[in-house]
């Protein structure tokens, strides 16, 4: 070999040594982009297993199902999980236009998670005030884990489910730090319910 | 005397009823007073566990470990709902107490946080000149003795090949 060959090599060892001696550095300049960002939000039947959900309910039961949510954020965030309850004339929320539903709240949760932390609370309720006349049901209230809520819905019989139905459905929001309030963060769970009076 | 007596009696009874109607009418009933109270204690609530995450947010950022703060904002956040459901049931002595502990929670929270920010920066910055130290003389030193080292190497290249005896070719054809 020749001397500039030598040099050559020299200068290939020696730049790949200054890069390895930057790379402290570099770590605290250099920042990789984290992977995909999202949150799951949940519901599970009561064994925590995605069955058993109640379906037939009446007013004499209580129900219990599990609501669960998961940060996939690369940061904290703050969530509320609202609880809503329609019948199945009005609108759900729109994912495609990340509109919420028009349904009033009926129950708040508020949630704290740190990023690929998971949070689950249960979800028990039960019906009040239901009645059924010349093919239309009403239910008067809802209790939601021990808390008496008003709420009066009305369902026409639908002759295709055989049942008066009903949907709880869940809305995840989330807490937008830069404009100091919460917003539909397009994610939302329901279970579909046939309310009947007390057999 | 007696008529006297009974006439200020009697005017001193109208003062009394025109000062307590007055009373009602500037302050208004105090059970919607209760209800605003509530109310905007609640809406307090709210905003001292928002400034709250704020400040953790801002901690974690900076580099803190921040899961115990965030145990303790679920903490708030389970209390803030629980003083909106009073709120909600019209309860506001309950709505009241709930949010005055979910204040209390949250602004500690917020100071403990500004703490951890603190701590975190300043922990950051001397990681920072540390690594920064490290690359900047590590990389200094090395330059040097590979410097050094290809001088060596090169004296003694030069110094082998001027020592070379020159070889005899036969012409074998």
């Amino acid at each position: 070999m020749k001397l500039e060959d030598y040099k050559v090599v020299f200068a290939v060892v020696g730049l790949i040594c200054v890069l390895l001696l930057a790379v402290p550095a570099l770590s605290l300049a250099v920042h990789f982009p984290a992977g995909e960002k999202f949150s799951e939000l949940w519901v599970l039947g009561s064994g925590h297993m995605a069955e058993d959900y109640p379906f037939n309910v009446n007013e004499s039961g209580s129900y219990l199902v599990y609501l669960g949510v998961e940060n996939h954020l690369s940061s904290s965030a703050y969530y509320e999980v609202i609880l809503k309850f329609r019948n199945e004339s009005e609108p759900l929320p729109n994912e495609t236009a990340g509109v919420f539903s028009s349904s009033p709240p009926l129950y708040v949760y508020h949630a704290f998670l740190q990023d690929g932390q998971s949070w689950e609370q249960p979800l028990s309720f039960s019906f009040l005030q239901v009645s059924a006349a010349q093919n239309q049901s009403v239910v008067g209230g809802l209790t939601v884990n021990g808390v008496t809520l008003s709420v009066n819905k009305h369902a026409v019989w639908d002759d295709e489910g055989s049942g008066y139905f009903y949907e709880l459905f869940m809305e995840l929001w989330i807490y937008n730090v830069t404009s100091d309030a919460f917003q539909f963060h397009n994610r939302f769970v329901g279970l579909w319910l046939n309310v009947t009076a007390a057999s | 005397m007696s008529g006297l007596f009974k006439r200020c009696l009697r005017a001193s009874a109208w003062l009394l009823l025109i000062l307590m109607v007055a009373g009602l009418l500037s302050y208004g009933s105090p059970c919607v007073k209760g209800a605003d109270d509530a109310s905007v204690g609640v809406g307090n609530a709210d905003a001292a566990v928002r400034q709250a995450f704020n400040a953790t947010l801002e901690a974690e950022r900076a580099g803190a470990n921040v899961s115990g703060l965030i145990l303790r904002l679920n903490e708030a956040g389970t209390v803030l709902g629980e003083a909106e459901i009073a709120l909600g049931k019209g309860n506001s002595s309950e709505a009241t107490s709930e949010a005055g502990q979910c204040v209390g929670i949250a602004e500690s929270v917020k100071s403990d946080a500004d703490a951890l920010k603190a701590s975190a920066l300043d922990e950051a910055r001397t990681v920072f000149w540390a690594y920064l130290a490290f690359s900047v003389v590590g990389i200094a030193v090395f330059v040097v003795a590979l410097a050094l080292v290809w001088r060596r190497f090169k004296r003694g290249y030069v110094g082998r090949t001027l020592g070379m005896k020159p070889e005899v070719a036969h012409d074998e054809a």
